[in-house]
Order: C-alpha cells, then sequence, then structure tokens
C-alpha cells in the first residue's frame, strides 16, 4: 500500500477514535468551548487530509460533519444527544469507508446522500440564527468538489481564528512564561486555508493541548512493524537463554578470564531484554479507547444513567497481554453496566446518587499488573447463585451451607453461569464469566471477585506484565526437574518429621497444618505418574526419611501445596509452547530450556488446580497470602559495600544503576577530578569522603553507576558485599555529607549514603564545563523542524538526515522555544506554518526578540501562494518552501546557510 | 539444508533417502526431510505423554520433542543397551527427533524398483508406509513422516 495512504489510515484511525471519546465528554458537557474546538479541529484534519488524497465520498461525509460542528462551536446550533447522534454516525461511515479504503485502497462505491442530507439539515435546520451561510454550504455532492475547495475557505477563517485563541488560552496555561503573542485578529485575513493545509493528521494525543508534556512523549517515536518487535523480543529471549548457559558455566570456574567480561556481557543482556521489553508496551489505555463510547451507547440503550471512570490509563503492559485482556475487559465492563447498575428508578429507591459508576482501573503492583473493574450497582445477589449453582448441579445444597458468601460467588466463573434475568441484547447468554475467566488464566493471570450485596462488586485481575519471559521455580521431583512459575508461588515449606511443619493425612489425602488452617496437598511424583527410581522404602517410610518440600501455590482463591523432593533456585525462562502432540496434558503449559542447556517442563498451576478439584476454596488462605504480599512490599533491597572504615555502607538499590568494575590503570584525571571512559563518554568518579586513595596504579576496584538524566556518576568502593532485603529504618541523620543516616541492616549499624550529594558534586564541577565545550565544538549543521504533524516529521527528519544535517524535531512552537530558552543552538530552523496554538508567524516573531533572532527559519506549508509568501518575507523567514518539494527544501536549506556564512 | 529438491552439485535428490534399522528392519525417509543426524543426547521425560513421546531434548537453543519410532510402529522395545540415534525433521515448524536403533547410508533409488505396500503387512507399520523399495539385499519400507508425525490423526484412528 502506498505509504501516505497507510499513514493516513493509521493517523485518521486513531482521530476518530479520540472523536468518539470527545464526543461522548462533549455531551456531559455541552459548553465546553476547548472540548468543541477539539473536535472541530480533528474532524477538520480528517477532511482536509483526504481531500488532499482525492477521496471525495470521504470527504464529502466529513464536510457535511465538520458543517454541523462548526455551527454547534459556534453557538449557531446546540449540544443535544440527537445531534451527538448523529455525529456519531457520521463517524461510522467514515470508519466504513477507510475500512473499505484499507482492504481495496480505493473508495468504495457509496451513496452517502441521506446522511449528508440530515447532517445539512441538523446544521441549518436546528441553526438558531438562520443567517446567510446557509446559501454557502451546497449540498456536498463528491462531484462538486472543486466548488466546494473554494468556497470553504470563507467558511473556515471564522472557526480557524476561535481555534487559535482557544489553544493560544492553552499554551499560555501551559507555558506561562513563554511570550506567546495572544494575537488571533492579525491572523483572521490569512486564514483562508485549503483543506490540505490542515491536512497534517494531529495525532490524538494532541486533542489536548494542555497536555503539551504528554504528547511530546507520544510524538518522539517511530511506526514499527509487530512483527519485526516480535522477531526481537524472540532473540534477545535466546540471548538471556544463552546469557544463562553462560553464567552457569562460569559459577563451576572458580577463576576465569571470562568472568569480567561475562558480567559485562550480563547487565548488558539485562539492559537490551529490559528496553525490548519496553518497546512492546503500550498503555493499558489503548485497550479502554472504545469503553467511553460502548457505555454511552449502553447507557442510551438500558435506559440508565452511567458514569465511566478510567483511572491509571498510562499503566504500561505488553501488547500481546494486552491483545488478550481487550476482550475480556469490554466484556466486563459491559456486564457491570447490564446487570451490574440498577436501572435509574431502583437507585433512587435504594438512595442511591442516579448516575451508577463503573471504575477501570489499573496498576502496578509487584511485577503484576492488576486491574479492577468496580461499580456501585446492586452486587451479586447470592442467594440466586447458590440457587443456581444448584440447579446447575454444581454443588449440592448441603456444601453449600459450608461455603461463605465469597465462596460462592465464584461460582459465576463457572461455564453457562448468568444471573441476569433476561436475556438482553448485552449480556446473559450464558457466554460470560467462564471465559473471561480461561481466556485471563490462558495468560496466566488470574481474576477474584468481592461484591457486597447492595453495594456494588468488584473484579480484581492480575496479569504478568509480558508472557516471553517468566520467572519460575526450578523443582524436583524424582530425579527429574519442572519450572512453575512464580507469579502463583505464595511461599515454600519445608516438612520434614523433625520440623513443626509435617504432613499428615486423612485416609489417603496429604494435608498440612499451615498456620492453623489446612492446606490440601498434592504429590507431584502421584500427579505426574513418576517412578520413584531411587529408593526402595515403603511410602509411609519416606513420608517420614525425606524431608519434603512444599510449594504453596495460589490459583484464584485456591490455595494448595505442590509437594516436591528438592527446590532449587529460580531463573528467569523462556516460555516456548509444547509440541502440538504434547498439548493435550493440560498439566504443563510450555517447556524451556534452563541455563545448563537441559530441557524442563513448565508446570501448570492452573491445570494442576483443575486436576485436583478447586471447590476447596479457602478464602483465609488468600486473605493470608496478601498479607505475605504487603509484608514483603515494605521492605527494601539494599546493596551493602564498603569503603573507608568498618562501619559497613549500603545504598538503595533501586537508586544504583549497574554495578561495574573499572581497572584503576584506566582512570584518567581531568583537573582534579577522576574519570573513566565508560560507554563512549567520560564519567567522574568518586571516592567515598576520607577514604583512602587508591595507592596503586592498576588492580580494579568496584564502582557503583548512578544515573542522573542520562549522565552516569561512578563511586567507587573497597568491596561489594550483598544485596539484602530489609526493613529501612534510617535512624540517625548523618552528620556529615553524603550521608542520609545510619540503619540496622543485617545487625550492623551500616551508613546509608546519599547520592543526591554525589550527582551535585558531579553536576557543579563537570557537566557544566562538559556541556560547554561540547557546544563550542559542535560545528555540524544543526537544524531544528518545528512540525505539529508526526507525519511530516517522520517524512522529513529521514530526509534531512541523509542529507548530513542534524536534525532535532519538536511538535510545537512553544517546545521550540522551550530549546531556546534551555540554551540550545541551532544553524537553521524549519518550522510549519499552521499549527494549533502558535503558528509559525507567531513563532518567528518570537525568537526576533530572543537567543536565536540570528537564527534562519525556512517557512514550511502546503500553500505557497505570493501572499503567504510575501506575508513570510515580512515576518522573517528567510525562505518559504513548499511542504513536498523535498529539492527545494534542500536547496533552501543550503542556500540559507550559505548566506549566513556569508554573512558572518 | 537445500528445500529446492537439488543439492549444490545440481543432483535431482528427489529419489534420495535416509536409511535407518529399526528391529533388523531397513526404513527410509526422504532426505530433504531430514534435518540433522544426533547421537543419543541428553532427553528429559515428559511425564503423562503418550508412550511414544521418548521426551524432550534441546537442539542448539531449539526444543525438540523425541518421538520413539520402534514403539510408534507397535514394535516391542529395544532390548539391547546400544542407545540408538536420533534423525531431526521438521513438520509444522517444530522439531522432531526420531529414535531408531541405527543410522545406514543415503541412498538413491531407482523408481521402477518401487512398490506399493503389500496388502499383508502389518496395519501399524502399513499407516506410515508409502511403500517398499526392492533392494539388491534387503527391502526398504519408505515411512511417510507426515503421518508418522499427525498425532490428531492416529489417535483418532
Amino acid at each position: 500500500m502506498d505509504d501516505l495512504l497507510a499513514e493516513f489510515l493509521t493517523e485518521s484511525n486513531e482521530g476518530l477514535q479520540v472523536l468518539d471519546n470527545e464526543l461522548v465528554k462533549l455531551e456531559q458537557n455541552p459548553n465546553d468551548p476547548e472540548l468543541l474546538s477539539n473536535i472541530f479541529r480533528l474532524m477538520h484534519t480528517i477532511k482536509g487530509t483526504c481531500g488532499f488524497l482525492g477521496l471525495p465520498r470521504l470527504e464529502g461525509v466529513a464536510h457535511a460533519g465538520e458543517n454541523v460542528l462548526g455551527r454547534l462551536r459556534d453557538g449557531e446550533i446546540t449540544v443535544s444527544p440527537e445531534i451527538v447522534s448523529l455525529i456519531l454516525e457520521c463517524l461510522d461511515r467514515i470508519r466504513e469507508i477507510l475500512a473499505a479504503l484499507e482492504a481495496t485502497e480505493s473508495e468504495p462505491e457509496g451513496d452517502d446522500a441521506d446522511l449528508i442530507a440530515r447532517l445539512n439539515a441538523a446544521a441549518e435546520g436546528k441553526a438558531s440564527a438562520p443567517e446567510a451561510p446557509a446559501a454557502d454550504e451546497p449540498a456536498p455532492e463528491p462531484v462538486e468538489m472543486v466548488s466546494e475547495e473554494e468556497s470553504q475557505p470563507g467558511d473556515a477563517s471564522e472557526p480557524e481564528a476561535v481555534e487559535t485563541e482557544a489553544a493560544a488560552e492553552a499554551t499560555v496555561e501551559a507555558a506561562p512564561e513563554s511570550e506567546a503573542p495572544v494575537e488571533p485578529t492579525p491572523e483572521t485575513p490569512e486564514a483562508p486555508k485549503p483543506a490540505a493545509s490542515d491536512a497534517p493528521p494531529a495525532p490524538a494525543a494532541k486533542a489536548e493541548a494542555k497536555a503539551t508534556k504528554e504528547s511530546a512523549v507520544a510524538n518522539q517515536s517511530i511506526r514499527v512493524n509487530v512483527d519485526l518487535l516480535e522477531d526481537l523480543m524472540t532473540m534477545v529471549s535466546e540471548l538471556v537463554l544463552t546469557r544463562n548457559q553462560l553464567l552457569q558455566i562460569l559459577r563451576t570456574q572458580k577463576e576465569s578470564e571470562f568472568g569480567g567480561p561475562l558480567q559485562r556481557l550480563n547487565h548488558v543482556v539485562s539492559e537490551l531484554q529490559e528496553g525490548v521489553m519496553k518497546t512492546r508496551m503500550q498503555p493499558i489505555g489503548n485497550a479502554w479507547a472504545k469503553l467511553p463510547r460502548l457505555v454511552r451507547d449502553l447507557s442510551h440503550e438500558l435506559g440508565k444513567k452511567i458514569e465511566l471512570e478510567m483511572r491509571g490509563a498510562d499503566t504500561e503492559l505488553d501488547r500481546q497481554v494486552l491483545d488478550l485482556i481487550k476482550d475480556p475487559l469490554t466484556h466486563m465492563v459491559r456486564n457491570s453496566a447490564d446487570h451490574g447498575l440498577e436501572r435509574t428508578e431502583d437507585r433512587v429507591s435504594t438512595g442511591k446518587s442516579e448516575t451508577g459508576t463503573i471504575v477501570l482501573e489499573a496498576y502496578h503492583e509487584g511485577g503484576q499488573i492488576i486491574i479492577k473493574i468496580s461499580d456501585d450497582g446492586r452486587g451479586i445477589n447470592v442467594d440466586r447463585v447458590k440457587e443456581k449453582a444448584i440447579v446447575n448441579g454444581l454443588a449440592t445444597e448441603a456444601e453449600m451451607e459450608m461455603l461463605s458468601d465469597q465462596q460462592i460467588n465464584q461460582f459465576i466463573f463457572k461455564p453457562g453461569f448468568s444471573t441476569a434475568e433476561a436475556v438482553t441484547a448485552v449480556s446473559g447468554r450464558g457466554v460470560g464469566m467462564d471465559v473471561v475467566r480461561t481466556n485471563i488464566e490462558k495468560i496466566g493471570g488470574t481474576i477474584e471477585l468481592t461484591s457486597t450485596q447492595g453495594e456494588g462488586s468488584c473484579f480484581t485481575i492480575k496479569i504478568p506484565l509480558t508472557l516471553a519471559i517468566v520467572s519460575a521455580l526450578i523443582v524436583a521431583c524424582a530425579g527429574e526437574r519442572f519450572a512453575i512459575p512464580q507469579l502463583s508461588v505464595v511461599e515454600l515449606v519445608r516438612a520434614s518429621g523433625a520440623s513443626e511443619h509435617s504432613i499428615e493425612r486423612i485416609q489417603d489425602t496429604p494435608v498440612l497444618r499451615l498456620r492453623d488452617r489446612l492446606l490440601p496437598l498434592v504429590h507431584l511424583r502421584d500427579l505426574l505418574h513418576l517412578e520413584n527410581d531411587f529408593t526402595e522404602l515403603t511410602e509411609e517410610q519416606e513420608d517420614v526419611r525425606r524431608d519434603d518440600f512444599i510449594v504453596v501455590t495460589q490459583v484464584a482463591n485456591y490455595s494448595f501445596g505442590i509437594i516436591v523432593d528438592r527446590v532449587f533456585d529460580t531463573e528467569e525462562i523462556v516460555v516456548k509452547p509444547v509440541a502440538p502432540i504434547l498439548r493435550e496434558i493440560s498439566l504443563f503449559s510450555g517447556n524451556t530450556i534452563l541455563g545448563d542447556g537441559s530441557v524442563v517442563m513448565i508446570l501448570d498451576p492452573n491445570g494442576i488446580a483443575s486436576v485436583t478439584g478447586e471447590i476447596n476454596v479457602t478464602d483465609k488462605a488468600e486473605e493470608d497470602a496478601q498479607q505475605e504480599v504487603a509484608h514483603a512490599e515494605d521492605r527494601v533491597a539494599m546493596l551493602l559495600f564498603r569503603a573507608e572504615g568498618n562501619t559497613p555502607k549500603a545504598v538503595p538499590l533501586s537508586l544504583v544503576a549497574r554495578l561495574e568494575e573499572v581497572d584503576l590503570a584506566q582512570v584518567e584525571a581531568s583537573g582534579d577530578q577522576r574519570v573513566v571512559q565508560y560507554r563512549g563518554q567520560l564519567m567522574p568518579l568518586f571516592t567515598m569522603e576520607g577514604s583512602e586513595e587508591p595507592t596503586s596504579e592498576s588492580g580494579r576496584r568496584p564502582v557503583l553507576v548512578f544515573s542522573e538524566q542520562g549522565r552516569n556518576l561512578g563511586l567507587m568502593v573497597n568491596e561489594i558485599v550483598d544485596i539484602i532485603e530489609t526493613p529501612l529504618n534510617v535512624e540517625l541523620s548523618g552528620e556529615s555529607d553524603g550521608f542520609v543516616g545510619s540503619a540496622i541492616i543485617n545487625d550492623a549499624a551500616t551508613e546509608v549514603i546519599d547520592v543526591g550529594y554525589y550527582v551535585n558534586l558531579a553536576f557543579d564541577d563537570w557537566f557544566g564545563a562538559g556541556r560547554q565545550a561540547t557546544a563550542d565544538a559542535g560545528n555540524g549543521r544543526r537544524v531544528l523542524l518545528v512540525d505539529d504533524s508526526a507525519f511530516f516529521r517522520n517524512l522529513l527528519s529521514p530526509l534531512l538526515d541523509v542529507a548530513g544535517y542534524q536534525v532535532t524535531t519538536v511538535e510545537s512552537a512553544v517546545e521550540a522555544l522551550q530549546l531556546c530558552e534551555e540554551g540550545r543552538d541551532f544553524d537553521v530552523i524549519i518550522s510549519d506554518i499552521e499549527m494549533p496554538g502558535m503558528s509559525g508567524y507567531d513563532l518567528c516573531e518570537a525568537l526576533k526578540t530572543k537567543r536565536w533572532a540570528e537564527t534562519p527559519i525556512v517557512a514550511l506549508s502546503a500553500h505557497s501562494s505570493p501572499g503567504d509568501i510575501a506575508r513570510g518575507r515580512e515576518v522573517g523567514f528567510a525562505d518559504y518552501v513548499a511542504k513536498f518539494d523535498r529539492d527545494a527544501l534542500l536547496s533552501s536549506l543550503d542556500e540559507t546557510l550559505a548566506e549566513m556564512r556569508g554573512a558572518a | 539444508m537445500t528445500q529446492t529438491g537439488q543439492d549444490m552439485t545440481g543432483t535431482d535428490l528427489s529419489n534420495d533417502f535416509v536409511t535407518f534399522w529399526i528391529a533388523e528392519q531397513l526404513f527410509g525417509i526422504h532426505v530433504l526431510k531430514v534435518q540433522d543426524i544426533l547421537a543419543q543426547s541428553k532427553t528429559t521425560p515428559v511425564p503423562l505423554a503418550p508412550p511414544e513421546i521418548a521426551g524432550s531434548l534441546n537442539l542448539r537453543g531449539r526444543i525438540v520433542t523425541s518421538v520413539d519410532v520402534r514403539c510408534r510402529l507397535g514394535l516391542p522395545p529395544d532390548t539391547s543397551e546400544g542407545g540408538g540415534t536420533s534423525i531431526v525433521v521438521e513438520q509444522d515448524h517444530d522439531l522432531y527427533s526420531l529414535l531408531v536403533d541405527s543410522v545406514g547410508e543415503v541412498l538413491t533409488l531407482a523408481a521402477d524398483s518401487f512398490e506399493p505396500n503389500p496388502p499383508t503387512l502389518s496395519p501399524a507399520i502399513r499407516q506410515y508406509a508409502t511403500g517398499i523399495y526392492r533392494l539388491e539385499k534387503e527391502l526398504l519400507v519408505v515411512l511417510d513422516v507426515d503421518r508418522l508425525l499427525d498425532y490428531g490423526r492416529s489417535a483418532a484412528a
């Protein structure tokens, strides 16, 4: 497919997604002018771009929609649910056409006259002041493309100005110190621009002008094919395995010359793994994007007032995981709206607010993502669940009596279980929570439900950050090793005849008394029908004689213990699917290659739980497990080391970027500052206050590397002692510089160092000077490209790069001004003219009064009429280049720079 | 390994077979199917797997499922302590190693010595065999790897 078209499709779809949500917001706040401006601009962008690409049908629909929005914004008609629905319909039509466009690369046949007529009727019929504009707007038929193009600038001039004002306001809010000239008035005569001028599809994130920072991050990006990332991930996974194998070999050799390089490789691979994982991360908000519209539609359909609150939409998780939870989440929100929340009248009669609330929440916790979906509806009706469970034969009445309400609630995860009274279009079709649960468990996650009748229910989903690499506990049984995903392991208990924990039997069923409760146990050996090939003992004797390890495992609310012979350490493993022949064995979720090169099977706790029967729900065990987790979180990983004196030193491990060893022979002096070459940079080195200077000129010293805003500094120490997890209570405030205070760690008074102190030292003494030097040295031609469209930035920046320029891109004039403020320098600036907020003209004018007054600015516009060029010259642009003329741009840059050199 | 049916010298490989022995019977599989020949290597048994699955092994970072062909063909287990050799084949992007008693040479066989399975051949062998080649000294049974590894089908059968 044509790259331009592909880019257009992607960005338009993003725009549509934002539009959906913005419209729903608009319905709630009909009087928000900024919101309206945003919506108008997004629609305008879509329309403009398709005009530019020659898509008349699409343009016709978009144009009609834009008309209505224009009227709304100008206050000529008012926002009503009907109008919003109509516009949403218009968006759906655009989507349809886009989908066909994607499939066939050409616009589908079809007639939109009806929709357009209705849109126009909405725009005109309801206009409070029936003014002339109606005449200006011929019903946009594809054939009349050209006339429309001509008539449109007149229409657009006014909205454009308003928009500029609104955006400029937002800009001022965002950066009060920048001298953004808020002068939309002179712009009005210039505003007429054809569609193409606004063609750069505004990226979704920019919809909120206030969120300048956020959108800057979003737009510092390139699009990469997902397959490529997948391949990279696979390769990194293999690399991790190989590294593990090397480290394993290293462990068996006391002195090895490979030690140093391997440690280095170890660090690099870890970082690479982390980096590649990050590239696959996407904010969970992407999976939520469709929900506001869904809830809005549902609330209309069901006649309920529903508010959807979304928190933590920027929580990131692996896109593979994201894809897999998208549908379950949608299903659950739909469920909450349909039968979680009561009807409005029921709510009022029970004294609740009319509007029901569904809260979606996501956050990271202990290497997992927690997603909560809660509503303040009626909660689960325990009696009905009971009834239904008995009717469906899932449990007997007697069994039911034994269960707590929370345990009974878990039945809704059983197949064919729906408590909705009536099958509605929305839910209640009996495919429900069991499918959700299966899907979540498929990705190694768990789902739990808590519910209070009359007050609402809350689903908690825990899922791993990524599927590709998991941390697993390696255990052995009957001479074979197995991996158990760490995620499901709650704790390890050693059971032997002598210790307080011993395995007891009820008939043949082993159980364990653990903190005053009975934990059901399964023997891995029995489960897997493993032969016991190394003892001749009878089973009873064995139980007494051998120490057994019990891996306490939790699946949803069900805790159970797996008895194994031995427990090794945990290892990061790459989950590989098993051969199709073995897929039927539900006890394994995959297999992997361990550090020593051997293949082991990965046990699937979900499979084991279902084989052993999970009706023995013990919800107290769960509480316990949670306490355990909470306890663990109070602890901080500290790096213990020795420097000067006898007192051990410590620093929170999270502050340490890396541990390195530095060859003293490579330490150089720069002034009175010691530095070492590190990753292509000079890294300043410090020693602890008062510690003896390294006397010898050779040998290696361990160095703690701290990283601050991309700059490294090293703290040389004598010895790295250990990393331990400890509750951190700093007891004495430090008296000397460089210490936070003392803490008792490992039963010894330990000084906790203040990393900030060293960073300040390094920053003042060294970085200040260093930066100056590089700025003076730089004589390459540095180009600053200012363009609000990611599309054009992506288009131009490689071009300039190839032509030998050093390119920096920013997406708004405000950011360009920030760079100026920060003291960055460029040889030439290329700026787009039409940008939301501050335009290119404004930027050019603003810069005249600043440090960059001498830096030539080349204007870039899709529109280069003589009038525009004249105005450009007037404002002070060195040159004016059409956006699509690459050669003109390059030669203009050349000339401009040559002129500058000539003048200087 | 070339996939085009021609090796680098341009020789036609379409009638080349890797031969191996199981229970003193000569078998052959198409040479283009074969990725590798392994001597006995460390195999991890897979509990609960069907009996013909000898286990999994690590071949240069890829996990290979080892299939005991003797068991698959319904022949009695190998009582000798020889250990055996594995022929690695790829099937639908998964690697399998076929555990056999010993591997013979690669033979180029003339099409005119090929005959369909005799109807009296034991069903266990017949379902995986495509036919027989008449060699000078013995008979070679050609096995179809796809069928041999099509677990779903044979389980249904």
